[in-house]
């Protein structure tokens, strides 16, 4: 199995189990869970796209001996994941306090008895 | 039955997504972008990292846009916290955790530095760098009874973190005439530590300012002043 491969499946199966977890969940804190396990698979689904098997790190050292363009991944996918995972710390940690918030001024962390805005 | 009909709909989703991702096959090699980062970034900006390269100057405009979305959903959290403050830490932390908070935070506070300070050399930065410190202060937090000393200073240190990335890069625009423009600073040898422009500088802007948002969103979960 090729670590292509191995890095596409989980990123699907991080992918799956963050969204079911967020439609299916009832806890307020389990579903913010969820969306950093789907936020983490797509992080590794955007790795996944500059991924060149066989090449090494985007790092222009003495150990790469050919051309740099023939010999390293593709380092912008990298660039964007590293900004995308703090932008996913930043969101879940709002996300944390929002759900909370909410638990304490509803006095229960289950969304079946949050019926404030249903119709 | 619920958890069922959740999995079809995120199945259909995913399988969505796969074939989208599949129907671009296999990469063959870098893209035209890609490609000009990995034969110039070495020689136009001299680092050797090209991912610190790529994220501090050449998209260093996005990471500037980056950093005030981290700002944002910063500000956001203290805000929430400062209106409907969680109140005092209800339980008292164990021996463990107060021995280990006297010990770790300087030898985190270091690790952290040195990832900040070569993020043009090997794999690190500001980002990582920060997140690392910012963990100094979780392990503070987790150990602390009142208010901390060092939240009031959080606020400052993120200012003039995010003062100082812009005003490197309208320096590059007054002296160069090219925002962030990386030659503004010596090139060096690279692969040395004082080397790559202002890479490094950008990069400890980057760095105290992730500490200190993370930081101050730890703040505010725990131990901050707010209104009790």
């Amino acid at each position: 199995m090729s670590l292509s491969l191995v890095l596409l499946l989980s990123s699907m199966g991080l992918l799956l189990t963050g969204l079911v977890g967020i439609m299916a969940k009832k806890h307020l804190l389990r579903i913010a869970l969820a969306f950093t396990l789907a936020s983490t698979g797509v992080n590794i689904l955007l790795v996944w796209t500059g991924y060149l098997a066989g090449r090494k790190a985007p790092i222009i050292d003495a150990s790469i001996e050919e051309i740099a363009t023939v010999a390293v991944v593709d380092p912008v996918p990298q660039a964007l994941v590293l900004t995308s995972i703090v932008i996913g710390v930043a969101v879940s940690a709002l996300l944390v306090v929002v759900a909370v918030l909410t638990s304490r001024e509803l006095g229960t962390a289950d969304v079946r008895r949050m019926r404030n805005l249903k119709w | 039955m619920r958890t069922f009909i959740a999995f079809l709909l995120a199945l259909y989703l995913v399988f969505f997504a796969a074939a989208a991702f599949e129907s671009f096959g296999e990469p063959q090699g870098l893209g035209r972008i890609a490609e000009h980062y990995a034969a110039e970034g070495f020689e136009e900006v001299g680092a050797i990292n090209l991912v610190t390269a790529v994220v501090v100057t050449y998209r260093g405009l996005d990471t500037l846009g980056e950093v005030s979305v981290l700002f944002t959903a910063a500000s956001a959290v203290i805000l929430l916290l400062s209106v409907f403050p969680l109140g005092k830490p209800a339980n008292k932390p164990s021996s463990i955790v107060l021995l280990t908070m006297k010990v770790l935070p300087g030898p985190i506070l270091l690790f952290g530095g040195y990832i900040i300070a070569h993020g043009h050399l090997t794999p690190g930065g500001g980002f990582p760098g920060g997140a690392v410190v910012a963990s100094a202060a979780l392990l503070v937090l987790l150990g602390c009874t009142q208010e901390v000393g060092f939240a009031k200073w959080l606020t400052f240190a993120e200012s003039m973190a995010g003062f100082s990335f812009a005003m490197l890069g309208f320096w590059g625009l007054l002296k160069l005439g090219q925002f962030l423009n990386n030659s503004v600073l010596f090139l060096g040898i690279p692969g040395q530590l004082l080397s790559a422009g202002i890479i490094p500088l950008i990069s400890a802007a980057i760095g105290v300012k992730v500490a200190s948002e993370l930081s101050g969103i730890l703040v505010a979960y725990r131990c901050g002043g707010g209104k009790e």
